[in-house]
């Protein structure tokens, strides 16, 4: 076997300028992904009408197919509801003037809010309904049962969870190169390609996305030992 | 692309990617089958301590579950026939298909192994201790009073890791394997009917996805017949304390996979 490791060096110091556009992607299909997923869950707790049913069937339709699918899904099917509504209503946008990121990133928060949905659910779901009504009983709003009490445990429950998602965003990333963004895995087709060495950049990166997910693992280890103090340390 | 979006495509492509179903559920079956014998592999040195084996099954894990699965796609796509050119075996006539089921067989090993674990791990150890005390055997032990309980727990997260295997496949045909994805990509591009090809797959990917959903929940109800048969009606009760189990095992769920 012809390894050549010193190319796996260089592809791995190449593939850093892509670095930027996968973590772009993980942080807005997360931070996107929260929002949408505390929405959807809330609902879905509170059994609001018509909101739970759709929230309901959101989280199904998007947990029981590819992520691919969201991504090639809303890539081909924007543009076209973008281009009719220039057509017909005179918007000032065309689709060729929106950037394949764009696409991708809303893609992506779809696919997270559905999986963030569920991470918030069962986190809420876990703190005990005898701390709730205490809060009641001593005259707090829904709103402050929610912040103080609700939400604080939560985050302490769902935050494997939580850490699992972003590195679900991130090896999710990857995607993004069907669309033609230039994220990493994109970067090393460029570089595989371009040099004829298509294990070697392979290799780094993978490399480059082990270290990433190592590193996410420690940061939530580290949270989690400092939340969990109150508990005496214990992971809750 | 921008030619009028016609319902009638999605229903004609139907049938059309359905031919290519066996693929897609045979990559899935063989990669479980496969990822069952190298997860307990896997699993068996770290719970029985071996020194230098634990530390080796440590690495593959972390490095399957760290990685996202497109990249170990190319990574076996390139380097498998490396490494079997050093044993003298040309693989350059293979069907893709063998690439794509390797890669999916080594990363489930992964999460299996972990799976096994924690579902062995999750039984109480004085329950074994009792199993022993009234004379069992470590192989009666294991299959009344570990494998059950066992089973019943990792039930859930198979069921996660057997439908993210499934979405998994969906990017098998990027080292050009033939199965419902890869046809997808050739029925769009003879038809410039992308949007319509594509929700005929999710459509295929999402009835697939609630029929095995179904059948492990079934399975679970099965398993978990013997736990609280007088607390059948507190069923609400019962799914939030498994809910909390569940998440109390931090090491459980099934990181980055199966989006």
């Amino acid at each position: 076997m012809s390894l050549d490791f010193g190319f796996i060096y260089t592809a791995f110091l190449g593939l850093f300028s892509a670095l930027p556009n996968t973590l772009m992607i993980t942080v807005v299909s997360v931070l996107a992904g929260l929002v949408i997923g505390m929405i959807t869950a809330l609902a879905r707790i509170y059994k609001v009408p018509v909101l739970s049913q759709v929230s309901h069937g959101y989280v199904t339709f998007i947990r029981g197919t590819p992520m691919l699918m969201h991504l090639l899904l809303i890539y081909f099917s924007l543009p076209l509801l973008i281009d009719a509504g220039a057509k017909h209503f005179g918007w000032p946008l065309q689709s060729k003037d929106v950037p394949y990121m764009v696409f991708a990133l809303i893609s992506f928060s779809i696919t997270s809010g559905a999986y963030m949905s569920e991470v918030v659910r069962s986190g809420i779901q876990s703190v005990n309904k005898g701390q709730i009504e205490a809060a009641y009983a001593v005259g707090m709003t829904t709103w402050q049962v929610l912040r103080r009490i609700v939400f604080p445990q939560a985050f302490v429950v769902s935050l494997p969870n939580l850490t699992n998602s972003v590195i679900g965003m991130l090896h999710g990333s990857t995607l993004a190169f069907t669309v033609s963004v230039t994220e990493i895995q994109a970067q090393a087709e460029i570089l595989a390609s371009t040099n004829w060495k298509y294990l070697e950049v392979y290799i780094a990166a993978a490399l480059l996305f082990w270290g990433l997910t190592v590193l996410i693992e420690r940061i939530s280890g580290l949270v989690e030992k400092k939340i969990n103090v109150f508990n005496g340390g214990r992971a809750s | 692309m921008s030619r009028e979006f016609n319902i009638d495509y999605v229903f004609s492509f139907i049938p059309k990617m359905l031919s290519y179903l066996h693929i897609t559920l045979f990559i899935v079956a063989s990669s479980l089958v496969l990822g069952l014998i190298i997860g307990l592999l896997v699993a068996l040195p770290r719970m029985y301590n071996i020194p230098f084996l634990k530390r080796v099954s440590q690495v593959y894990v972390s490095f399957f579950r760290g990685t996202p699965i497109l990249i170990q796609l190319f990574l076996v796509y390139y380097g498998l026939p490396e490494l079997l050119k050093l044993v003298d075996i040309n693989s350059s006539r293979w069907d893709v298909l063998w690439f794509a089921v390797a890669t999916y067989a080594l990363n489930s090993g992964a999460f299996i192994s972990e799976i096994i674990r924690s579902g062995v791990e999750a039984v109480d150890r004085g329950q074994i201790e009792a199993a022993q005390s009234v004379g069992m055997s470590g192989y009666q032990t294991f299959t009344r009073i570990i494998m059950p309980q066992a089973l019943a727990v990792v039930i859930p997260i198979f069921s996660n890791l057997v439908i993210g295997n499934l979405k998994d496949t969906s990017l098998a045909f990027t080292i050009g394997a033939m199965e419902m994805t890869g046809k997808s990509q050739t029925l769009g591009s003879a038809t410039q009917h992308f949007v319509e090809t594509y929700i005929a797959l999710s459509l295929i990917y999402l009835v697939i996805s609630l029929i095995l959903q179904k059948l492990f929940r079934v399975l679970e109800n099965t398993l978990l017949r013997h736990e609280h048969r007088d607390e059948v009606q507190k069923e609400p009760e019962k799914r939030k304390s498994f809910v909390v189990r569940y998440l109390r095992s931090p090491r459980l769920s099934k990181g980055g996979k199966g989006i």
